[in-house]
Order: C-alpha cells, then sequence, then structure tokens
C-alpha cells in the first residue's frame, strides 16, 4: 500500500492537489510526472525519510509499488 | 517443350548474396514464409521442434544477408547467455558489476570495430595530419539492432527484472528471430523470452490485425516511400543546385515522409508477420509527426530504441547526477542524444542530428516554465489552434533536421537549405504538381493518412478483426497485386539496414 507520507511527497513534487495513486501505476500515467520531477521526488524521498538510495535500488524501480518497497526495505535496514 | 533447370541460379537462391538478402515484401520472402509456417504448422504440438525451426529459417535468412557474419552472432548469443548467467549467480554486487561491465565493453567492443573502426581513423588522420589507411572492413548486417537486443537481456538479468534463460536454444532464437534481426524492432529480452517460454501460439483473432499491419507495411514501403524516393527525393539530395528553391522544399517534405514510411512500413510487417508466428513484437512507431514537442516526438518515433537508451543509458547517468539537478539532466540528455547520433552511423551529420535534438530539447525545458504562464496568461493552453500551431512547428522543425539524414554531408544538406531561401522560385509549384502529379499525390496521400485521426485506425483494426479468413486473404491479394503494379523495377533497400 502507498503510505500517506510518500503519497504527500508526490503530490507536493508534482504541485498536483490529489490523485489516486496505486501500485501497479507507472510514472507516465501520472500527470507531470517527467525525468526532472522523479530525481525530485527520489532526492525529496531521500530528505524526508532520511537516507540515501543507491543508484541500482533507483534504476529498479519500476512503478510507484516498487517505490513503496523499496522505503520500507530503507526503513526497516536503518 | 524443353525444360532445362539451371543449378548454377538453382544454388544461388540459397547462398549469401550482399546484394540481394530475402527482403519483406520479395516473392522470395513470400515462399520462404510460407516455408517457415507450414514447418511451424507440422510442429504445432512440439515446442522444441517449433524453435528449432525457427532458428534454422532465422540463421538461413540472416546468412543469406550477411554471409559467415552468422557466426559473429552466434558468438553474441554465447557470450550473452553467459554472462546472463553469470551474473545472477554473482553474490556480491561488486562482481555483478564487474561482470555487467565486461558483457558491455565486450558487446560495444564488436560494435565498435565494425562500425566506427574507420570513422576513427578518418578523426585521428584529420586532426593529427597523418595518413592512417582505412580498414577493409564489411559491417555485419543489423549489427545496431542485435546488439541492443543481446545488450538488453545482461542488463534485464542484472537489474532483476528476468531471470536467465534456462535454455540456450530459446535464447539462440531471441538473438536469431528472422522479423526483426535485421532492423528491429529492439524487443527487450523481458517481453520477447517470456514469449517463447510460453509456447508461442499463433491467434486466429491476430489474423485481422496481422492483414492490416502487412497491408499498411506494404503500401508505406512500395507504393509511397519507393516511389517518390525513387522519382524524386533521391534526385534532388543528389544535385540540390539543378533544382529551385520550391523543388528542395517539397524534397525536405517528401524526404521526411519517405524516412517514416520505409522504417515504418518495414516495422509494420515485421509486427504482422511476428503476430502470424504467434508474437507480439515491440511498437516502434505512434505517428510521430503529429508530435507538438520534441520531446513527444521522442515517445513517437523509433520507440523500441528510444525506450532502450532512455532505461539504459539516459536514467542511470541522471541518477548519477541527480544532486546537480536540471545541470544532471542536461548532462544526460546530451550524452544520449548524442548516442542517438552514433547509433545511427559513423557520420558527423548523425551527430550532428543528435546534438541538435538534444539542444532542442534543453531549450525546451529551460523555457518551459515561462512559456506554460505566458500561455495561462493568454489563455491558449489548451486551445485546439494553439495545438495545431505547435504541431506545425515541431514538424518543421523535425523535418528539416532530418536533412541530416538524407544529405551525404553537413554541406550537401546546407546546399539544400540555401537553394530554398536563396532560389524558391514559387512560380515553379504549379508547374511541379503538372509535370509530378504521382509524386505530389503520394506526398500528399501519406500526409493526409498520417494525419488522421488515432481512432480511425481502432476502428479499421476492430473492423478487420471481424473480417472473415477469405475476406482478408482477398485483402491481402489486392494490396498485393497493388503493390505488384506500382514496385520500381529493383526493389530498394531498406534504408535503416545500414544502422
Amino acid at each position: 500500500m502507498i503510505s500517506d507520507k510518500l503519497k504527500n511527497i508526490i503530490l507536493k513534487e508534482l504541485n498536483l492537489e490529489d490523485f489516486d495513486f496505486t501500485e501497479e501505476m507507472t510514472a507516465n500515467q501520472v500527470p507531470g510526472w517527467d525525468s526532472l520531477n522523479h530525481m525530485n521526488i527520489i532526492m525529496s524521498v531521500e530528505n524526508e525519510f532520511n537516507f540515501k538510495f543507491k543508484a541500482l535500488e533507483i534504476l529498479k524501480i519500476r512503478n510507484i509499488g516498487d517505490l513503496q518497497k523499496v522505503i520500507d526495505v530503507k526503513l526497516s535496514e536503518n | 517443350m524443353n525444360l532445362t533447370i539451371d543449378w548454377d541460379k538453382f544454388i544461388n537462391l540459397f547462398l549469401y548474396n550482399p546484394r540481394d538478402p530475402i527482403l519483406f515484401g520479395s516473392s522470395y520472402f513470400l515462399f520462404f514464409f510460407l516455408t517457415v509456417l507450414a514447418a511451424l504448422y507440422l510442429f504445432r504440438n512440439n515446442h522444441r521442434l517449433k524453435v528449432y525451426s525457427i532458428i534454422f529459417f532465422s540463421v538461413f535468412f540472416y546468412y543469406k544477408a550477411a554471409g559467415w557474419f552468422v557466426f559473429l552472432l552466434l558468438g553474441v548469443a554465447i557470450v550473452n547467455f553467459i554472462f546472463g548467467r553469470i551474473i545472477h549467480e554473482a553474490l556480491k554486487t561488486r562482481s555483478k558489476n564487474f561482470l555487467l561491465i565486461v558483457a558491455i565493453i565486450l558487446n560495444l567492443a564488436s560494435l565498435v570495430y565494425f562500425k566506427y573502426s574507420n570513422f576513427f581513423i578518418q578523426i585521428v588522420n584529420d586532426i593529427s595530419s597523418s595518413s592512417i589507411t582505412p580498414l577493409n572492413i564489411v559491417l555485419p548486417i543489423g549489427i545496431s539492432f542485435f546488439t541492443f537486443r543481446a545488450l538488453s537481456y545482461v542488463i534485464e538479468i542484472y537489474y532483476e527484472f528476468i531471470t536467465p534463460m534456462k535454455r540456450f536454444e530459446e535464447f539462440l532464437m531471441f538473438i536469431f528471430f528472422f522479423p526483426t534481426v535485421l532492423m528491429g524492432p529492439i524487443d527487450r529480452a523481458s517481453t520477447f523470452l517470456p514469449q517463447i517460454e510460453n509456447g508461442f501460439k499463433f491467434k486466429k483473432e491476430t489474423l485481422g490485425i496481422a492483414v492490416f499491419l502487412l497491408s499498411t507495411g506494404l503500401i508505406k514501403k512500395f507504393v509511397v516511400a519507393d516511389y517518390i524516393n525513387l522519382n524524386f527525393t533521391s534526385r534532388v539530395f543528389e544535385f540540390p543546385n539543378r533544382f529551385t528553391g520550391t523543388e528542395n522544399l517539397l524534397a525536405v517534405y517528401s524526404n521526411a515522409l519517405q524516412s517514416y514510411c520505409d522504417f515504418s512500413g518495414y516495422t509494420d510487417m515485421a509486427l504482422g508477420i511476428g503476430l502470424l508466428l504467434g508474437f507480439q513484437l515491440t511498437e516502434n512507431f505512434r505517428r510521430p509527426f503529429k508530435a507538438n514537442s520534441v520531446a513527444d516526438y521522442w515517445r513517437r518515433w523509433h520507440l523500441s530504441l528510444s525506450n532502450w537508451l532512455l532505461d539504459f543509458v539516459f536514467k542511470p547517468i541522471n541518477v548519477r547526477f541527480r544532486r546537480l539537478r536540471k545541470t544532471g539532466l542536461f548532462i544526460a540528455i546530451t550524452v544520449t542524444f548524442f548516442c542517438v547520433g552514433l547509433w545511427h552511423g559513423p557520420n558527423w551529420t548523425f551527430v550532428l542530428f543528435g546534438l541538435l535534438h538534444s539542444f532542442y530539447l534543453i531549450v525546451s525545458m529551460l523555457t518551459q516554465s515561462s512559456r506554460d504562464k505566458i500561455y495561462k496568461k493568454m489563455g491558449i493552453k489548451k486551445n485546439r489552434l494553439f495545438r495545431f500551431v505547435q504541431i506545425v512547428f515541431t514538424f518543421h522543425l523535425l523535418i528539416f533536421t532530418a536533412l541530416l539524414f538524407k544529405a551525404n554531408s553537413v554541406g550537401d544538406a546546407y546546399k539544400i537549405l540555401n537553394q530554398i531561401f536563396t532560389f524558391f522560385k514559387p512560380e515553379v509549384f504549379p508547374q511541379f504538381i503538372e509535370a509530378y502529379p504521382t509524386i505530389f499525390g503520394l506526398i500528399l496521400f501519406g500526409y493526409i493518412i498520417h494525419f488522421l485521426p488515432d481512432s480511425w485506425e481502432v476502428k479499421t483494426k476492430e473492423l478487420m478483426s471481424k473480417q472473415s479468413t477469405l475476406t482478408l486473404s482477398l485483402i491481402l491479394t489486392i494490396v498485393i497485386w497493388l503493390v505488384v503494379q506500382v514496385k520500381s523495377a529493383g526493389m530498394q533497400p531498406f534504408i535503416y539496414f545500414k544502422f
């Protein structure tokens, strides 16, 4: 499930008021989620959750569900 | 009647001839493909024999076009199959990284050697005034396509998107697969390999779509692209100074249409053939000239290449330089489009083509927020007329940049522009239409079809899907008859063969 914290980060970075995210959803299905905003979201997640992604962890993300999973793994490691 | 068989001629039909590959749309291909279908039907209940049949016919297909380079392709398959396995089995990330880098270097080394050696020698000669003799290298046809296909396998294993293939022959089939080996689409291992493992079977309900794709492919390639190229575009591009600016401008329009019809025609046929063999191949085109920005164009033109580069070149660089924000993004764009240019060939025209596209994208991104504000203030952001203006502007930017694709040198492209801007002579236009009504008609026909609403294509496909096999056979026969009527005496090789 997509956490509220992640949802709010994405909404803030994409300047959206609200959006119904699903785990299978990919970047091109969300308005404004382009390459630049993708990196902004990644960095915002790093700042908010206080960890750093490895490059490979980011490259393996294929949808929002993957992003949530990698956040959960990083949090459980800390 | 004295019927004698010319055995030399007959044997030559099965031997490598660089000038005579088995081209989609030729009568040879039709015979070849019917034999493939017969073999698949015969072995319909034996998966392994089906795989072996496709490998057998694909090896023959590639041998006919590239001779003993079949062994290079075999080498590519063996190397990537082994690396796929050892990358997967490596326990440490460091070992995986190292193995992936070695696999990439090996793949690119063969590509660079065959495709770019003489380009580098030329650069060295130019900058150091030395005179190294160019190497006598024959380019293995399709190398840029099959190298990228093979690389997707090891990279996707590294990313853990797929696990290694258990059977080598199934991987061999992926590398040699005749509908895509020479000119793509560059299918990803992750989308193609599961189709082999799931037993690829022709589905009757896809027959209508397959016939639609074969028909559009044949018409695009043989009725539109070849005809306007032979009878008009090539002539102007060869000697631009012999023609007025009006004719040069028309050649710019016809060149863009011809490039699209040639390549997307091939792709349509590949997709149709794929469906008849039981495969859903990767989509390559979505009406590229309908793009309302250059970024949009790259979501519509040669998608299997642009998505490959997006995932495996652009994203890693963008991630690496993410802290530089926009600068990091611009570095990633420039490197990616430099690769796009160079991928097309060892020529400065292609490098310039790639760099121009990266320049357009960077300028577009830098000005996006201020443009958005202006559009909002003027209330035109969602205006249909404004969108039309954007499409027209993007289209002209693209077709003038595409000059670099056809021209032999940057100087030749300049000559065409120079004729347009200094020797336009608009009064030639009515004379042109009068003298070449077929060419003008075909250019107009090609663009009108291209700009029709997408929903029309969807509806046509739906309609085709509902037709009986008899009606579909009749449609395909009529299309083939039409193609035979207009086909030029000698078949023209596909433009993308040289890449």
